[in-house]
């Protein structure tokens, strides 16, 4: 890659897609200093994630252009096993690197190490792996670039058409266009072109809109969080904006839960999922991820007592900052998110009762 | 007074059986992977070592009396130095060796503060082989005639055997998770 492309991104500010937003300019120009290899991450990690497979299916060519411009030291192409965005980028004769479909196999280390022969497991960074990383096992691992495929896409277009094109979309901060992934109920769930500055809901209306009134918006996926519904109405979808409620929209997924969904019992299932996920490297991860989800269960199943709700709130103070890498501060912050945005149904679910379905429920109960 | 130092001999060397089985077990209990907690594991560790001191007295009167009663042929030499004794000598060399290991492990643990931890944990892993070896010993010479005695030390080298097992086998759930995880897709 040329110098000049540094710069182009750096005048352009993009910033990373795949969830953190660092500056691509800075790791770029670490890249080349390193003269790191490249791997461009396809894997969609992200609970509801589906942008990288729309890249891939839809803009392979600017994808490997994008690619070509930057990874003058080998690339090869992320995807999940056995998903459609592997197949694609085969079909191309691209170097595929096939990871194993778990959430903590697509973060930035854990690709480096399966890249290298190692376990799709994340790593201690002891410096930024741009920069080489240490294996387990003590080996030194060569400097390598990891980057989103939408980000990947960008640099491309950036080439092609200019950072004053970028940065006429999107806001000063966080200029450029950007994927959203849709997903829950609404009309037409999947990938929506957007940018940072527009509403939530303009997001939602993007993708056909909510097909039944909401009751509630996850944004970030397992990494993000919740909006009530009062929230989401109002709220703008960027970085800054959504700092006030904790996360940020990560890689942009957004899932859209139905007014007849109990809230607490989506998030239940996907922190019960989560506690799966561990790659079994720290107590946090390996103990405190599944004891919180346990106790998570009782409380949407309005069984958790007095005792337990101080225990679970108790729980999810604890696992952040204690992990050897950041997923049980994900988790945490997801599931400490639900009980904020769904304080009403969290009240009811503690009474012994859940707003949404009680009806069904006594129902059942008369049933029995 | 020759018969009543050899039946002392048989009698301490069966009490030093079941006592250093107790330490073992204690130990075993002590080095697993599910130890005792809280004041539980001060007990247990104080037994051990009182218990283990215990013995060796036991140990001692068992020896000398062997060595001073002339019934069977057991010299000073063949207490320290195996299979040389003229009387059952494989089977009393066993014994022998049990005991110089004994002697490793004692003196190392009352010097262990001023030993490195390698060391110290090196010689104790040494009754690992000592037990088996005391046991065999026991079971071999002057049981098979007592029923009681050679209960008692059958007794002991179910107990101890078992402790070892757990030991050895007996996971934390650390370990367990870990062992789960490492099986799924990671590669």
């Amino acid at each position: 890659m040329t110098p000049d492309l540094v710069d182009l991104l750096e005048d352009s500010g993009l910033t990373g897609r795949g969830g953190a937003g660092f500056g691509t300019a800075v790791k770029v120009r670490a890249a080349v200093s390193a003269g790191a290899t490249l791997i461009v991450n396809g894997c969609d990690g992200e609970y509801g994630a589906v942008k990288d497979g729309y890249v891939v299916a839809h803009h392979l060519d600017e994808l490997v252009h994008g690619a070509n411009l930057l990874g003058r030291n080998g690339i090869r192409y992320a995807a999940h096993r056995g998903s459609r965005t592997e197949s694609l980028l085969r079909a191309a004769g691209l170097d595929v690197l096939s990871v194993p479909q778990r959430y903590v196999s697509s973060e930035e280390s854990a690709l480096v190490s399966l890249a290298n022969g190692g376990l799709a497991r994340p790593m201690t960074k002891r410096v930024p792996v741009v920069f080489g990383s240490t294996a387990p096992d003590g080996r030194s691992l060569p400097p390598t670039v990891v980057l989103n495929a939408e980000t990947v896409w960008r640099v491309a277009q950036i080439a092609d058409r200019g950072p004053a094109w970028f940065r006429s979309f999107g806001t000063a901060d966080e200029p450029g266009p950007r994927l959203a992934s849709v997903s829950g109920a609404v009309l037409a769930p999947g990938v929506v072109e957007t940018a940072a500055g527009v509403g939530v809901g303009d997001v939602i209306s993007a993708a056909g809109g909510a097909a039944r009134s909401p009751g509630g918006v996850g944004l970030g996926g397992l990494s993000g969080g919740w909006l009530s519904p009062a929230e989401a109405d109002g709220a703008v979808w960027s970085r800054a904006a959504l700092a006030a409620y904790g996360f940020t929209p990560g890689p942009g997924t957004v899932h859209v839960l139905g007014e007849d969904e109990c809230p607490l019992q989506h998030v239940s299932t996907v922190l019960d999922q989560a506690a799966g996920e561990s790659a079994g490297q720290c107590g946090p991860c390996m103990f405190g991820v599944p004891a919180a989800a346990e106790d998570f269960a009782l409380l949407a199943a309005a069984r958790l007592d007095q005792g337990g709700w101080h225990r679970l709130r108790e729980r999810l103070g604890l696992l952040p900052g204690r992990g050897a890498r950041r997923f049980p501060d994900g988790v945490a912050g997801y599931a400490r998110s639900s009980l904020r945005a769904f304080a009403d149904e969290v009240d009811a679910h503690l009474a012994g009762g859940c707003s949404v379905t009680y009806a069904s429920r006594r129902a059942h109960a008369v049933a029995v | 007074m020759n018969e009543i130092l050899w039946f002392v001999s048989r009698a301490t060397g069966v009490a030093s059986i079941v006592m250093l089985t107790v330490v073992l077990v204690l130990g075993m209990l002590t080095a697993s992977r599910r130890p005792p907690q809280g004041i539980r594991s001060a007990v247990v560790m104080g037994l051990h070592r009182s218990l283990a001191l215990g013995a060796s007295a036991f140990l001692v009167v068992h020896i000398a009396t062997a060595i001073i009663e002339s019934y069977v042929n057991i010299d000073a030499i063949s207490a320290i130095v195996p299979f040389t004794s003229g009387y059952e000598s494989a089977w009393v060399g066993l014994g022998t060796i049990a005991v110089d290991l004994v002697a490793a492990v004692v003196v190392t643990s009352l010097l262990r503060h001023r030993l490195s931890e390698r060391v110290w944990r090196a010689v104790h892993l040494t009754a690992f082989l000592f037990w088996p070896l005391a046991v065999v010993h026991g079971i071999a010479l002057s049981t098979s005639d007592e029923p009681v005695l050679r209960g008692l030390t059958i007794a002991a080298a179910v107990a101890g055997a078992v402790a070892i097992g757990w030991r050895v086998f007996a996971t934390d759930p650390d370990t367990e998770r870990r062992r789960a995880v490492a099986l799924q897709e990671w590669s």
